[in-house]
């Protein structure tokens, strides 16, 4: 097959639509289980960007592994993911080597860990193309040589290791092989994490670039809330193991229902705008429950300036405005707390109460 | 976060003059019998900065900008090989033995990575006691109370937390410890090398709120080290930002934020993400990576990425210029000094876009 034919062929892949039901993964831990992953369920539409945010150890890379069959074995896991209507959870090897890079593919956090320091990068973009591919080896080369001048590398850097790459440029390497064979969903696990603005800022744009260019669908997980904001048309906040609230972004960013939400908006570093008063920067009091054992009610009830006796005792129900959906008993309140949240006395009592 | 007092009544702490930390790159043996000079990297190459009490430096550019190689200079980590630093007008640039001990235990630095900065084996007492040890100060008890003052001073109920161990706490409490151990020694500088970029959104803003409550309260002088400029504008009163070695523009932190004259830090301003998609600046995207240290250019160090460059920037280095609202940068487009002396080559003008880097069809189509 030439290089034409396998473009053409690889450019006829419809973006792929995910649909996440129920999905609960408890890792069997020495201690114990522990429920990373409770009930969380979302939908990317084919061709359009999900954004997945939280802090650390709110399982939201642990949703990732799910969905890419990288959790350790004897994992509970529950629930199901529909990749075009396919189910993907808990597949086999055999099926996994079919679905992987193919239709899903992943750009990982640590771009030094997920290459292969003895083989050159070319070599490595190589084999993930021939594995799914009947090309030859000039053929897959110069697919990956496009791969590379699409992310903005040169290609005579292919035949380099990754060792003499810098951070941005594995980081550049990373997303040209999850592109190399133009699988229909791409999973960015924290992409831009640890890099400096200014190679965040172009990674950022080359990703963004993908969806417009190429139609692909994208889930991006990440705990910097504007990257959503310029990147994605939904959103789904995690906390403690949960989905907290989703909806369309500029709703759920915007005219957030949870308090958490609010919390993490209020946290976010701004630039300031001159003449107008320095808005604070407000912290969320406290540390996410130890999910060995969650909390009977609200998981969020011990940060939550608004927590009232029920949210200790009762999970909150899903509760919906429009396309908006948020796990709180007080949605009906939101109003009055976005209003509370945006003030440092609200959240400074909670950490005297603390 | 904070209302400063004026400049005038607080005393200078630190102050670095032309400070220049070169580093010798390894060179082989055949390269040393042929008389080959190793190559010398100029990782900080004649920085000036002033630090007073109660005051928040900000430090900000992107990773390999010499940042870090200042913070560690300051402190005495790094032996600088030119210029001068000062504290509280006493010269120790090269001070030793003795002088460099007693320099040592008035500043102090925290480091970005609370998981790798705590020894995991020591309980948390045991990790803030230890400069006490280090520098004989008091008998048990006496160090007890001050490490218990210190965990206070951190908001660190120390009755209940002494005896834990990092592995028992989160990231932005293990930060808290790493301030306290810089704090107990009672030190009057504190260089705070990115304080917060490991830690969650969520909890970076009270670190941050801590880090600008301890420098009023305690009287501290802090330079904060941040790739992130947008934190910047909460705890500093100034802010430098540097370049391959060198301040490009340095000034009151809301002038530099609002309105950035450096073309360097104007990209790195609307580099910064923003939470209102339609508030997103037109962005230029920068070529390539900084250049190695190891290879200054000549002329602008900033030229081989900057799109105004004009012919003037590549052949003559800009000096730092005075700018109204006191501040200072190092562009061509703002000082005509050298536009003078040299009438043959074509200055930069801002604004007019000599060198876009091709971003490929990617940016192209997202933009």
């Amino acid at each position: 097959m030439s290089l034409a034919e396998l473009n053409a062929r690889l450019a006829a892949k419809p973006a792929a639509e995910l649909r996440v039901d129920g999905l609960s993964v408890t890792y069997n831990t020495a201690r114990g289980p522990f429920h990373a992953v409770e009930d969380v369920g979302f939908t990317v539409p084919a061709g359009t960007n999900l954004g997945l945010v939280g802090e650390s150890g709110c399982g939201k890379s642990t949703v990732v592994k799910a969905l890419m069959g990288l959790l350790p074995e004897g994992t509970g896991l529950t629930g199901r993911a529909l990749l075009d209507g396919d189910d993907i959870l808990g597949l086999t090897d055999d099926a996994l080597r079919d679905v992987r890079w193919n239709r899903i593919a992943l750009i990982t956090q640590s771009a030094m860990n997920s290459l292969d320091p003895v083989y050159s990068i070319g070599d490595q973009i190589v084999e993930a193309i021939r594995a799914h591919e009947p090309v030859g080896r000039a053929t897959a080369w110069a697919r990956a040589e496009e791969m590379f001048a699409l992310v903005g590398l040169p290609a005579a850097r292919l035949t380099e290791f990754p060792h003499m790459f810098s951070g941005g440029m594995r980081q550049r390497a990373v997303i040209a092989m999850a592109l190399a064979l133009n699988a229909g969903m791409l999973l960015a696990d924290e992409p831009t994490t640890a890099l400096d603005p200014i190679m965040q800022s172009q990674i950022m744009a080359r990703i963004r670039g993908i969806h417009a260019h190429m139609r692909r669908s994208m889930v991006l997980v990440t705990h910097d809330i504007a990257v959503v904001a310029e990147t994605c048309e939904t959103t789904v906040v995690m906390y403690a193991g949960k989905v907290v609230e989703s909806g369309p972004t500029g709703q759920v960013l915007g005219r957030p229902l949870h308090p958490y939400t609010m919390g993490l908006q209020n946290a976010f570093p701004r630039l300031p705008v001159r003449g107008a008063p320095r808005q604070p920067l407000i912290s969320i009091p406290g540390v996410v429950p130890n999910l060995a054992s969650p909390p009977p009610g609200c998981r969020f009830a011990g940060r939550c300036p608004f927590a009232a006796d029920l949210c200790r005792t009762t999970p909150p129900p899903v509760a919906a405005a429009g396309p908006q959906q948020a796990a709180c008993h007080f949605t009906d309140r939101a109003e009055e707390f976005r209003a509370a949240a945006a003030l440092p006395e609200t959240w400074r009592k909670m950490r005297a109460a603390a | 976060m904070s209302e400063r007092r004026g400049e005038g009544d607080r005393a200078t702490v630190i102050e670095a003059e032309g400070l220049k930390t070169h580093f010798q790159a390894r060179s082989g043996i055949i390269s040393a019998l042929v008389g080959q000079k190793p190559k010398v990297a100029r990782a900080l190459d004649g920085v000036d900065v002033t630090i007073r009490e109660r005051e928040v430096v900000g430090l900000v550019g992107e990773s390999g900008c010499g940042k870090s190689t200042l913070g560690m200079s300051l402190v005495r980590m790094y032996q600088p090989t030119g210029g001068r630093v000062r504290y509280r007008g006493e010269d120790i640039t090269r001070a030793e033995g003795r002088a460099l001990k007693d320099y040592r235990r008035q500043a102090q630095i925290i480091f970005q990575d609370p998981y790798s900065s705590l020894n995991p084996r020591l309980t948390i007492g045991q990790i803030i006691e230890e400069p006490l040890i280090i520098h004989r100060i008091g008998n048990a008890a006496e160090r007890r109370e001050r490490v218990a003052r210190a965990m206070n001073l951190v908001r660190i109920p120390p009755a209940e937390n002494v005896d834990r161990y990092p592995s028992d706490l989160s990231g932005g409490q293990r930060q808290r410890i790493a301030i306290a151990r810089a704090l107990v020694l009672e030190p009057k500088f504190i260089v705070a090398d990115e304080p917060v970029s490991m830690l969650d959104v969520s909890i970076q803003a009270s670190v941050l709120e801590l880090i600008d409550e301890l420098s009023r309260e305690l009287g501290l002088a802090v330079l904060y080290i941040s790739h992130d400029i947008a934190t910047v504008g909460y705890i500093c009163d100034h802010v430098a930002v540097m370049y391959l070695g060198r301040i490009v523009e340095e000034g009151p932190a809301e002038e530099i934020l609002a309105e950035p004259l450096h073309p360097y830090t104007e990209r790195l301003i609307a580099a910064i993400p923003r939470m209102d998609p339609a508030e997103a600046p037109e962005r230029h995207e920068l070529t390539g990576d900084v250049p190695s240290p190891l290879n200054v250019p000549p002329g602008c160090r900033f030229s081989s990425r900057c799109p105004f460059v004009a012919p003037l920037c590549e052949a003559v280095e800009p000096e730092l210029s005075d700018q109204p609202g006191g501040r200072r940068v190092r562009c061509h487009i703002h000082d005509d000094g050298a536009a003078r002396l040299r009438p043959d080559l074509a200055r930069p003008v801002a604004g007019r876009v000599t060198h876009d880097e091709d971003v490929g069809i990617l940016a192209d189509a997202a933009s």
